[in-house]
């Protein structure tokens, strides 16, 4: 609740320094973009990916102008805010976050001539569009280096909120290292919400309790946890920005991050040459996602193992291909059948190896 | 319940106890002058930034212990202005304190969001072989060591110096403390300034020895549940300890219990913390023993 508070009296602030912001005397620029972050771009996570993808499409089309405002909360008053770009001659708005779809989508109603980009949401409009990183298929081959790496065949991972896309990063993961290592398990600590740093220090160090050596997370920012892991001299792999690996000079092993920028030139490229056309855009590994550099401690073997093992991916492996069993031990996914798509956001049972209860 | 699992449960309510142990003596010495501050968990927010802007700046995390604690004191010498001094209304008072300290935090913390600490060091007990059993359950912060010592120096200012004797009888008949040559104000100003020190700290152990990184609202309630320790303390420093453990365990435990493998459902495990919150309230106030000073809340505006 006081987060959304603050993020509200914050977005304020943006919004009334937007409005009174002089009004630039230069030449016209051939596209003004709005985007609004939920959380701060220098977080070493999901908001750091969106704004290194913006600034790699501002590099890509010289001249573009861009207007970002950081902490927009997702409530109306991210309407407002993205209404005041408008009004600064916004032409294209990147909405980032989830919860930004529905007063994006308002927008995009009142203002026709105005074209959105939401992450992560289903809604369409003739000027409203979607994308996402198709995450669960990569998060296989950080599970082949997560298996590689352990010694105690016992990995960690830090849920933030058991979403079923969630779920899905956690089996593809396990499924990727016991495609290397039958023995590994993954043991699953949830923490009930995307961002509380102090329980996910906590969440993390109980994973390194139970004998986990390699850590890694689904949460907003993956900082407190690898810093965590390092401190302990346990093994991390980061996810959302591939900038994390900063923060374990020593035991990271890699990480998967969001590539946004191909797309967001992309789009503002088809705004300018009027040919935008709304879509559902999921893309995974080669595309909207990457492989993080591999740490120092990571053998040349290994980093073999896990490029091709990316590389299978890119190039159409789904490890979602039956027969899948749950930790239960029944068979969630037939011989023969397999799952994609906009499944990945039905899991709400674990794969067999993982220690933890999805409901 | 395996042993991997006890030992991580000890370990965490110790580092999670230890911010809510500091919040809490603070605010037990200004209850204790008949001052409740509800501003506590903006006043944690302001040391944590405080604290983790210090340390990035300078690379001491000891200094960074000290300008949260300064900054600490700062804030509640306005919260004393107007509350002492102007008599405005505590409960309201601190409210606005504490979003407050909300949006100040914001402001201070903002420039070194994603910033790289060196956080306190841990100080292991010297012959314990790294990540050996010893080593995760004597390897701690100085502020970690020094929680037991400040509760009991705590206990002993109040309950056996003049000092003390002076804040508590502050707390419950300001106007008997003017007339036997006290100054009931002068006392709940130095009272508030001790919460203020050790609120900071408080925040400062969590930025600076648990997330490493800056985040708003980063406290996330804790400051709240300090507050209801101190009821639940009686408004007892040793208690304190016992309550601050109890209240730390319980949200390690459950971390623990999910890490282990437990056969229950993440999200009935979350609520756990605050059932034992609520747990406890139930049964305090079925109990009726209540010890809370007599004045606390009320302003004192003098004599006739």
């Amino acid at each position: 609740m006081m987060r959304s508070v603050l993020a509200m009296a914050t977005g304020t602030i943006l919004l009334a320094l937007l409005a009174a912001g002089p009004v630039a005397a230069q030449d016209k620029p051939p596209l003004t973009v709005g985007a609004i972050y939920v959380g701060s771009v220098n977080d070493y996570g999901y908001n750091r990916s969106m704004k290194d993808g913006l600034e790699e499409m501002k590099k890509n089309i010289p001249g573009l102008k861009l207007i970002e405002a950081e902490n927009v909360p997702e409530t109306a008053e991210s309407e407002r805010v993205m209404e005041g770009m408008i009004q600064q001659g916004a032409k294209l708005i990147f909405a980032t976050s989830f919860g930004h779809q529905q007063f994006a989508f308002n927008l995009a109603k009142t203002h026709p001539d105005v074209y959105f980009e939401h992450a992560g949401g289903w809604m369409q409009a003739p000027n409203f569009g979607n994308f996402f990183g198709a995450t669960q298929s990569a998060w296989y081959p950080m599970g082949v280096a997560a298996g590689k790496m352990t010694k105690t065949n016992t990995l960690g991972f830090v849920v933030g909120v058991p979403i079923g896309y969630a779920i899905g990063n956690v089996n593809a993961f396990e499924m990727g290292a016991r495609s290397v290592n039958p023995k590994a398990e993954t043991r699953v600590v949830v923490t009930g919400g995307w961002s509380d740093k102090a329980k996910e220090a906590a969440a993390a160090n109980a994973l390194m309790d139970q004998g986990a050596d390699v850590v890694t997370m689904h949460v907003d920012s993956p900082a407190t946890i690898i810093q965590a892991a390092e401190s302990r001299e346990k093994y991390s792999i980061g996810f959302q920005s591939i900038e994390a690996r900063q923060l374990a000079p020593k035991y990271w092993i890699t990480g998967l991050g969001f590539t946004w920028g191909p797309f967001m030139t992309e789009t503002a490229k088809s705004v300018m040459n009027g040919t935008f056309k709304p879509a559902m855009v999921r893309e995974g590994l080669g595309q909207m996602m990457a492989v993080a550099p591999f740490g120092a401690g990571v053998s040349p073997d290994v980093q073999k193992l896990v490029t091709a093992s990316a590389d299978q991916v890119e190039h159409g492996f789904n490890p979602f291909t039956g027969p899948v069993t749950d930790n239960a031990g029944a068979v969630r996914i037939p011989a023969g059948q397999s799952w994609g798509g906009e499944k990945m956001g039905d899991f709400d049972w674990y794969v067999e190896g993982v220690i933890g209860k999805a409901k | 319940m395996n042993f991997a699992l006890a030992v991580g449960v000890v370990a965490g309510s110790i580092l999670s106890g230890t911010s809510l142990l500091y919040a809490t003596l603070g605010e037990l010495v200004g209850e204790r002058a008949g001052i409740v501050n509800l501003g506590l968990e903006g006043l944690m927010l302001i040391g944590a930034a405080s604290g983790f802007a210090a340390t990035a700046l300078t690379g001491s995390p000891y200094l960074g212990i000290a300008a949260a604690a300064a900054a600490g004191v700062s804030v509640n010498l306005i919260f004393a202005y107007l509350v002492v001094t102007r008599h405005a209304n505590q409960l309201a008072t601190g409210l606005a304190l504490m979003f407050f300290g909300i949006g100040l935090s914001a402001l201070i913390g903002r420039p070194f969001v994603g910033a790289l600490i060196t956080g306190l060091p841990r100080l292991a007990v010297p012959g314990l072989e790294p990540g050996s059993v010893g080593a995760r359950l004597l390897s701690y912060d100085v502020l970690v060591y020094l929680a037991v010592p400040a509760a009991l120096a705590t206990w002993w200012l109040i309950f056996r110096t003049r000092w003390g004797l002076g804040l508590r009888t502050v707390g419950e008949n300001p106007a008997a403390a003017f007339a036997a040559g006290l100054r009931p104000q002068s006392l709940q100003y130095q009272a508030l300034m001790f919460a203020g020190a050790f609120g900071g700290i408080a925040g400062a152990h969590m930025s600076l020895a648990l997330t490493l990184t800056w985040d708003e609202g980063m406290t996330a309630g804790r400051g709240f549940i300090a507050i209801a320790l101190v009821i639940f303390a009686k408004w007892n420093p040793l208690l304190a300890v016992v309550g601050a453990l109890l209240f730390g365990g319980a949200e390690g435990l459950q971390l623990q219990l999910q890490a282990a493998g437990a056969d229950v459902s993440p999200f009935i495990m979350n609520m756990t913390p605050y059932l034992l919150t609520l747990l406890v309230l139930i049964l305090w106030g079925w109990r009726r023993q209540f010890a809370a000073p007599a004045m606390l809340g009320r302003s004192f505006v003098g004599v006739e």
